[in-house]
């Protein structure tokens, strides 16, 4: 099982003074969802900047299929296949929804394969389809989330990366979007997971780690975190509400 | 004086403040390009137009060459111009993103050129006289002036190149993702120094065509841009940001403003007229005549 697309080595970021992460290990296996969960400013969010080429680390390196990315700005980190889909989705939401998916294959490298990607994602999700000439910002909050994981497949990445794909969204939206996650992830897709929706995450994980304080503080298959007592005493207190 | 105003005298002054707006409006669209995408605001551009105008002046005197054919000459100039001021001057103050020094590098470029133009040129106004400079094309009552109306179709066309890049292709469409939300843009793959050298080129690409409508139409000096960069910040108020035919109209309501002003108070008003409007819309309505103010979700 040590098919490891994506290498994360004891990876170091500070935002000036504050110390953001704080030696981070860990690796994803090709064709599998991994998460990273727990609770607010563990820094989940700072570990997908880094490996987007959003932040730099200051020790430490990230890999995909043994290729540092580590360093390299952003337009280059989605060009070799990493793309992210940010928090709160960031859409353009002037521009129509065929353009913000039109320029998700900007890159040099989505840009050959951008017809049958488009119809790829048409084919996922059929309401982008007939939404199609509406600008991005008049969607819903459930259509725009997809959009924005749509934009994400134009490029063709080899790993997708979802920053709170369940944030701002009613339960039912919620549920619909992991059954997507794992949907996707059955058509191929390799998945890197952050989420504060903790019990959803680890349901659909193959593999999870839990950030606290900026550094890895468990690490297991999804199963066997969810039934982890520590994990349910911290993180799942409210699993009857979260699984409604 | 009220004995001669009729229907036609008034139309007449509209058309003619149409005329001279849509140069300021071609200013605002070059200003609100950059400014949308890069949050600096060029000063500098009315020097720029002013710059464009000098050449025309040149081309039409030293070489012959007739204002129209310039357009072709000095409009792709601009086009380059405008994409190597970028990456000498501004790419750096970007990459920092510091307003301050993107502007005090827009205001050092203005004197610099104001003051080279001086030098080169000297500060007597200079025009260019054609052939066609005085006729005029009569409808009915109204006499409309070859030189202003081809300036404004240069214009209209101009703009239309603008919306279409912008709508149609993808660098256009990159750079109104990238004046929206650069980190999202850069997140999809877009270089911003890309789009931005494609902005920069576009905005003085505009004003090497409305330094040519200005060359044959009125009289110019070295320093007439300044002001003009001024009104194409009011036109731009008007208009609102971020929207091309929007700068258009703002710079045409603005000509007309001040051609009705010119000719119902005085001269002198028609500036005064101008900037109490630009107070106005900024006090009252700050995101311009023509956007709906629109929450984000």
């Amino acid at each position: 099982m040590e098919n490891r697309l994506l290498e994360i080595k004891d990876l170091a970021v500070a935002y000036g003074e504050a110390q953001a992460l704080w030696g981070v290990s860990a690796h994803v296996e090709k064709g599998s969802v991994v998460s990273f969960v727990g609770a607010n400013g563990a820094g989940k969010s700072t570990l997908l900047r880094t490996i987007a080429g959003m932040n730099r680390p200051h020790r430490g390196g990230v890999f995909l299929e043994g290729r540092k990315l580590s360093g390299m700005r952003p337009e280059d980190v989605v060009n070799s296949g990493i793309s992210l889909v940010p928090e709160g989705r960031r859409l353009f939401s002037r521009l129509t929804v065929t353009e913000n998916l039109e320029l998700g294959a900007y890159v040099s490298r989505a840009r050959p394969s951008s017809t049958e990607s488009l119809e790829r994602v048409y084919g996922l999700f059929p309401i982008l389809k007939a939404r199609g000439r509406q600008i991005a910002g008049s969607l819903s909050g459930g259509e725009q989330q997809m959009l924005a994981i749509a934009r994400s497949m134009m490029s063709n990445p080899s790993i997708l990366m979802l920053d709170e794909p369940s944030l701002g969204l009613s339960p039912i939206v919620v549920k619909l979007m992991f059954e997507l996650i794992g949907t996707l992830n059955r058509t191929g897709m390799t998945i890197l997971l952050v989420e504060q929706n903790i019990y959803q995450a680890l349901k659909i994980s193959h593999r999870a780690y839990v950030m606290k304080t900026g550094r890895i503080a468990m690490e297991g298959s999804g199963e066997e975190l969810l039934a982890n007592p520590d994990v349910q005493n911290a993180y799942l207190g409210t699993l009857e509400e979260t699984d409604a | 004086m009220l004995e001669y105003l009729t229907a036609g005298l008034l139309l007449q002054l509209l058309i003619n403040g149409i005329l001279f707006g849509t140069m300021y409006g071609l200013a605002a669209i070059g200003l609100s390009l950059i400014f949308g995408t890069m949050h600096i605001i060029f000063l500098s551009q009315g020097a720029v137009i002013v710059l464009m105008a000098y050449f025309c002046y040149w081309l039409f005197t030293l070489l012959h060459i007739d204002p129209y054919i310039s357009t072709v000459i000095l409009g792709s100039a601009a086009l380059l111009l405008g994409a190597g001021l970028y990456q000498l001057l501004f790419r750096r103050a970007v990459r920092m993103e510091d307003k301050n020094i993107s502007l005090l590098i827009a205001v050092g470029l203005m004197f610099l050129l104001e003051n080279l133009m001086a030098v080169v040129w000297t500060a007597n106004p200079r025009s260019i006289s054609t052939s066609y400079t005085s006729s005029s094309i009569s409808i009915g009552n109204l006499d409309i002036s070859f030189t202003r109306l081809m300036g404004f179709v240069i214009a209209i066309l101009a703009t239309v190149g603008v919306t279409l890049f912008l709508k149609r292709t993808l660098i256009g469409k990159a750079v109104r993702a990238a004046s929206e939300d650069i980190e999202a843009a850069r997140l999809v793959g877009i270089s911003p120094h890309r789009g931005n050298t494609a902005t920069f080129a576009i905005g003085i690409g505009l004003s090497g065509i409305a330094g040519i409508a200005i060359s044959t139409t009125y009289p110019f000096d070295p320093y007439f841009g300044f002001i003009f960069s001024l009104k194409a910040m009011i036109a731009l108020a008007l208009g609102g940001l971020g929207s091309v035919s929007g700068a258009l109209l703002g710079g045409i309501i603005l000509g007309v403003l001040e051609s009705w002003a010119a000719f119902f108070i005085s001269g002198g008003w028609a500036d005064a007229i101008g900037y109490g409007v630009f107070l106005l819309v900024l006090m009252f309505k700050p995101e311009g005549l023509f956007v709906r103010s629109i929450k984000k979700a």
